[in-house]
């Protein structure tokens, strides 16, 4: 019985070894396949909403350029993209291009990227989009993707029937002016508030709404912020100005609203009349209500004095190749950004799957079928922008800073708290 | 353990490799990288115990903490009521039994994070509408306050798992002996003095067993938490668990959020290792 037990024993390891080499096995062959005619490129991002448009666009590509495969895996946004990349590199499981954020990003990964000085698609960026993929060593390690640009959206219908030119709308009087106006008419206009202010998301407090304020005082230059010691808020005055108005005529309550109740329930269904957000909206109203999302969307600035009429625009993400790879792919990834950006099909096909701010020369102004996007680029082509800063946040601050914001719309704090916990708070992380 | 055979070690092999690979070798790693400045991708230099020593001014680290006390003891008091409570209603001789029974138990089968969306639909739509109609002023704006927050996680999470703790309930009320029952009520005892003295201590090893569970379960709350409320507003509602994701992948602090998971373990462990002890001390040994 003894020795029964011991066979069975040697018998179960003698088993699983065979399991595990036939794994091996299986490893190698796929291997042998990857070093065929075909290159795969895998490019790793963090934009869900893209993906689908992405894949459609590399397979157009993919017909011109039978020897390329690429491949496109997106995680979902923000912090979950980043803590994915960054398993990948610790697992050594590294995509060949991803994108990246900003400076502090660029910083983490510095070793990992290729410098695309001499890349075709960044000599056609359009000026100022590439501040925020300059290395230490006046490298460019990225290529912007597109520019995102943000402001108050505005229902033209509603605007219409209040009497309300939006063109006229350029200083913090005329708005308040306007909001004043829409406010007495909420019943007839059929609105239950002027605004809807996502109380719950930090972010379009912390990061977009502060940015609007912050971006003069470092000359819109987000490598600057990225540099700061400290932050002097200068225009604290008017920061609490803006976000006070939007709380006093927004549907209430504030602090537990969250950005798809703002767009979806309350902006897309004529709820509201105005809400702060940016180009990235469109493709969610237009599931919601094609005709809404492409005939009745405007945008206005937020009034910044001395700045007013200007749109913060930058570019929240770029491409960057990973320099640990084959140098094969390495060049298949670069032509496949070169064909996206500069060349003339290329530059037609992303017009035509995406909808999006272009940071390159070459796009042209009227292929670009959402009013947001179109507008906003408008902007940026007669110059009127304010840069993004808050992609050169010391991290976790903007995050933060929308919570100050929150307690201050509670009443458990005051806004000179506010400003004071905020520079405490970026003067720390910075030391 | 030494005379065990060959084929004993040979079966339990795959489990121990699986748990020394998945959780001995991260949590030994885990260990060495707070003392380091890993960011996640490597290190440069070691820090000592500065980690651990700035723990002890973080507000948000400790105001988190302090929160998640205050929900578990909430929770797990709760808990024990209502999963004794509805135990004890599925015991007794009702046809109904084995549908409420089910009923109980499903909320059990919802995953938390979608738990944690529809609640936060009836929170606020919901409660937000009943409280319009009927001019409730306690029913609007919930989970825009500190209080609606934490009373929404507490109601959310006694939903869930008060199913659960029930069915462990259940299986201890059912071995209660009915000769002891019949001999107390000879003996002239009422039913709350026959719940108090014969059911209660016999049932006694359900406590320890439910106690562990929903205070270890409700110490680590992450998922109901994130969607519900995400720790707002202002953070308020954050527990440790979300904190420590918040410090590493947020701030991009790795290292310092693993000093805080360690901290955690320790405390969640010693919490749970005394609880155990104290309650098997109280145990009716039959």
């Amino acid at each position: 019985m003894r020795s029964m037990k011991k066979l069975n024993g040697w018998l179960l390891l003698g088993l699983a070894g065979m399991i595990l080499t036939a794994c091996n096995g299986e490893d190698e062959a796929t291997e042998g396949t990857d070093e065929g005619d075909v290159v795969d490129v895998e490019i790793f991002q963090g934009k869900v909403e893209f993906r689908d448009h992405f894949i459609e666009l590399s397979e157009l590509y993919e017909e011109e350029n039978p020897n390329v495969n690429i491949e496109f895996s997106a995680v979902g946004g923000g912090t979950d993209y980043f803590s994915a990349l960054r398993s990948r590199f610790s697992s050594g499981d590294e995509p060949d291009v991803f994108s990246l954020a900003g400076p502090s990003e660029l910083n983490d990964y510095q070793d990992n990227v290729l410098d695309l000085s001499n890349h075709a698609a960044v000599d056609e960026a359009i000026e100022g989009t590439l501040e925020g993929a300059i290395d230490e060593d006046g490298n460019v390690r990225g290529i912007p993707f597109q520019q995102e640009g943000y402001g108050l959206l505005y229902n033209k219908r509603i605007f219409n029937e209040a009497g309300i030119d939006a063109d006229e709308i350029l200083t913090y009087e005329d708005l308040e002016e306007a909001v004043e106006t829409l406010d007495d008419q909420k019943d007839e206009l059929g609105i239950d508030g002027v605004f809807a202010l996502p109380g719950a998301e930090a972010w379009v407090m912390g990061d977009h709404l502060a940015n609007t304020y912050l971006s003069p005082e470092f000359n819109g230059d987000m490598m600057e912020a990225y540099e700061s010691d400290t932050v002097d808020f200068e225009r604290a005055d008017e920061m609490e100005r803006m976000l006070r108005l939007q709380n006093d005529y927004s549907i209430e309550p504030v602090l537990n609203m969250d950005y798809s109740q703002q767009v979806e329930e309350y902006f897309s269904l004529e709820r509201t009349a105005m809400i702060q957000q940016g180009d990235w909206v469109h493709p969610t109203l237009e599931q919601m209500d094609p005709d809404f999302a492409n005939e009745h969307v405007g945008v206005l600035p937020l009034p910044v004095d001395g700045y007013e009429g200007h749109i913060p625009v930058d570019v929240p993400n770029y491409w960057a190749i990973n320099d640990g790879v084959e140098d094969e792919v390495i060049e298949e990834a670069e032509a496949f950004f070169e064909w996206m950006y500069t060349d003339e099909e290329g530059i037609a096909a992303v017009q035509d799957k995406l909808d999006m701010i272009p940071a390159h020369e070459g796009f042209d102004v009227e292929e670009i079928d959402a009013p947001i996007q179109q507008e906003i680029y408008e902007y940026v082509l007669e110059d009127n922008t304010l840069g993004w800063i808050f992609t050169g946040y010391p991290q976790g601050f903007g995050n933060d800073f929308g919570a100050y914001m929150q307690e201050y719309l509670a009443g458990e704090r005051e806004w000179d708290d506010v400003i004071e916990a905020g520079q405490n708070e970026w003067e720390e992380t910075r030391q | 353990m030494g005379n065990k055979s060959p084929v004993f070690w040979l079966f339990i092999a795959p489990v121990l490799v699986a748990l020394l690979l998945v959780v001995g070798i991260p949590l030994f790693m885990g260990f060495f990288y707070t003392f380091t400045n890993w960011n996640g991708l490597g290190f440069d230099q070691f820090v000592g115990f500065e980690h651990y020593s700035r723990l002890l001014d973080d507000e948000r680290f400790l105001s988190s903490l302090w929160f998640t006390i205050q929900f578990s003891v909430v929770s797990v008091v709760l808990l024990n009521i209502i999963g004794l409570g509805l135990a004890l209603i599925v015991t007794q001789k009702l046809k109904s039994s084995n549908f409420l029974r089910t009923i109980f138990f499903m909320p059990n089968l919802i995953g938390g994070l979608i738990l944690g969306f529809i609640w936060q639909f009836i929170f606020i739509n919901v409660f937000g509408q009943i409280g319009q109609l009927m001019n409730i002023e306690g029913l609007q704006g919930w989970l825009s306050t500190p209080a609606t927050g934490f009373w929404g996680l507490v109601i959310l999470t006694v939903w869930q798992l008060a199913g659960y703790i029930m069915i462990i309930y259940i299986a201890y009320l059912q071995n209660v002996s009915g000769e002891l029952i019949e001999a107390s009520q000879i003996d002239g005892a009422g039913p709350v003095q026959r719940f108090k003295n014969v059911t209660f201590p016999l049932i006694a090893p359900a406590f320890t067993v439910s106690m562990f569970l929903t205070l270890s379960v409700s110490f680590k709350i992450y998922d109901q938490n994130l969607s519900l409320t995400d720790g707002g507003p202002f953070n308020s509602t954050e527990m440790v668990a979300m904190n420590i994701v918040y410090t590493a992948f947020d701030s991009n602090e790795m290292a310092y959020g693993q000093a805080k998971a360690v901290v955690f373990l320790i405390f969640v462990s010693i919490i749970a290792i005394s609880q155990v002890y104290y309650n098997k001390k109280r145990e009716v040994e039959m």
